[in-house]
């Protein structure tokens, strides 16, 4: 589905990326770790097309496709989803009609009529009961006023809605208590299928006891630079970073 | 013309010369020097509609009187609204431009517990050139008003919001908020002024200005979810000024003043 080959990135004359190899398959659930600063988000945001990034060298391939010839826009159509670290407020937008034209717009990439608006209100009702998302959140503001934990509902809604081939949900369990990280990921798992595939960047193992990953990588400097099973997380969890990274610097 | 649709939505009637309100829903097109009366305890609603050219108009509200008024610029004109708001009264307005014009609303508050509230919105376009003027003046105790005013421009127009809230010696426990937010677009130009005199000293009074571009993490965050650039933007121009709106003194027409505003927003 995804594969990330030799890719390097920059933002201004900043070298971030040095040199990134990956490859998600359907159905796989990759889980990206490491420490502060060594690029985690970056990733995310180059593999979205997030035009303040530069990619210098590198490819990728999405679907068979040159997905760094695309526009942030066509990424997603074709089945891109970021959730974002920080969702940002959109005033005045209400989320019902942000939805609604984001589903057509995809509807129509895919050659398929509008919904009408008790399909779409359907729809809805069934995406944000995954996430336990109160409907009155759907007629406000996107965002605007959300809490912590209710933005991060809010992706994994989005994520519902849109049903995209490849999620990236960068650091979607951080600043969220115990209840809200459980309903955040309990509801990514249920949107998992044998067809679609999950890239979760995280600093905690305790988002990998719901959401289990077929591996765990660990980006350091620009570079994965150990892949492991789900254990991975736990040793990383106990023993910090700092054996991988000596290992890695001799 | 969506202010005709306005008009019959509303069900409204045209004002009669004398410009006597004593209740119901009327509509003036102002083409014309004016004056206009709401007698004590009435409830009205007046849509004016800016006619071509220069025209004044003077309304008086009296006591306990509650008028709604929805301003819509259409056209090139110069219009000043003068309101005089009398004891417990209360004047609410909604002002939508989307014309080069020059319009100035001028509020007084002149007796005690007056109100005076307005929600506006210019959006501009092409070679546009409009100018905005609110003056609030509280001339008794205890009176309040609140003026949020929202600018878009874009191509080469030219906006200017002023802004100015006047509180007399005397005008005790005033209670007073503005706010301007503008958007400019390319190479569009805003100003705004917003201005305080205050003459007493029990005041609360708060004033805020911004210009600025569009949210750029905004329309990417928009864009991730499949909205091209064109329609991202569109749509935040269009939460940012459908604030006003939403929040419209004249309640059953929001859908059509987003509709006059989705008109002129699709020349941005």
């Amino acid at each position: 589905m995804l594969k990330v080959e030799n890719l390097h990135a920059t933002v201004g004359d900043k070298e971030i990326l040095k040199g990134i190899n990956l490859e998600v398959k359907a159905g796989e659930v990759h889980a990206i770790m490491g420490p502060n600063g060594s690029g985690k988000s970056t990733l995310a945001s180059v593999l979205a097309g997030n035009e303040k990034f530069t990619v210098t060298e590198g490819k990728v391939e999405f679907e068979g496709e040159d997905l760094l010839k695309l526009p942030i826009e066509e990424r997603a159509l074709k089945g891109l989803f970021l959730g974002f670290q920080y969702p940002v407020e959109i005033p005045g937008v209400t989320m019902a009609n942000f939805m609604k034209i984001a589903v057509n717009e995809q509807r129509k990439y895919r050659g398929l009529e509008p919904l009408t608006a008790a399909e779409y209100l359907k729809m809805m009702r069934e995406k944000s009961a995954i996430v336990e998302l109160d409907s009155k959140l759907t007629s406000r503001a996107v965002n605007e006023g959300f809490s912590g934990g209710e933005k991060k509902k809010n992706e994994i809604f989005q994520m519902a809605m849109l049903n995209p081939k490849l999620a990236i949900l960068d650091e979607t369990d951080s600043g969220l208590d115990i209840d809200a990280l459980r309903i955040v990921a309990t509801g990514v798992t249920r949107l998992k299928t044998p067809e679609n595939a999950t890239v979760v960047i995280t600093h905690y193992q305790r988002l990998l006891d719901y959401i289990v990953p077929d591996y765990v990588h660990v980006l350091y400097k620009g570079r994965i630079i150990y892949t492991g099973d789900k254990s991975l997380a736990l040793k990383l969890e106990k023993e910090g970073y700092d054996w991988l990274i000596n290992e890695y610097e001799k | 013309m969506t202010t005709e649709r306005i008009i019959e939505q509303l069900g409204a009637a045209p004002l009669a010369d004398d410009g006597n309100i004593t209740g119901g829903v009327w509509w003036l097109a102002l083409t014309d020097d004016r004056d206009v009366v709401v007698r004590r305890e009435a409830r009205a609603t007046l849509v004016v509609v800016d006619g071509v050219g220069a025209h004044d108009m003077n309304v008086d509200i009296m006591a306990g009187a509650q008028l709604r008024i929805l301003h819509v610029v259409t056209e090139h004109s110069a219009s000043q609204i003068a309101v005089a708001v009398a004891e417990g009264a209360s004047c609410r307005v909604t002002e939508i431009v989307v014309a080069a014009s020059d319009t100035r609303i001028v509020a007084s508050l002149m007796e005690r517990g007056a109100r005076f509230e307005l929600g506006g919105a210019f959006i501009l376009t092409d070679e546009d050139k409009a100018s905005v003027a609110v003056d609030v003046n509280h001339l008794a105790e205890e009176c309040t008003s609140n003026t949020s005013y929202k600018g878009v421009a874009s191509g080469r127009s030219h906006g200017s919001f002023s802004g100015l809230v006047y509180v007399a010696p005397g005008a005790q426990r005033t209670d007073s908020v503005q706010s301007s937010r503008n958007i400019t677009i390319g190479d569009a130009r805003i100003e705004t002024l917003p201005q305080l005199e205050i003459y007493a000293d029990d005041v609360k009074c708060s004033h805020g200005a911004t210009v600025g571009q569009m949210d750029g993490d905004a329309v990417l965050y928009m864009r991730q979810r499949g909205l091209d650039l064109t329609t991202a933007k569109r749509l935040q121009i269009e939460g940012f000024v459908g604030d006003v709106i939403l929040h419209s003194a004249v309640e059953g027409v929001e859908e059509l003043l987003s509709e006059l505003v989705a008109g002129k927003l699709n020349r941005l």
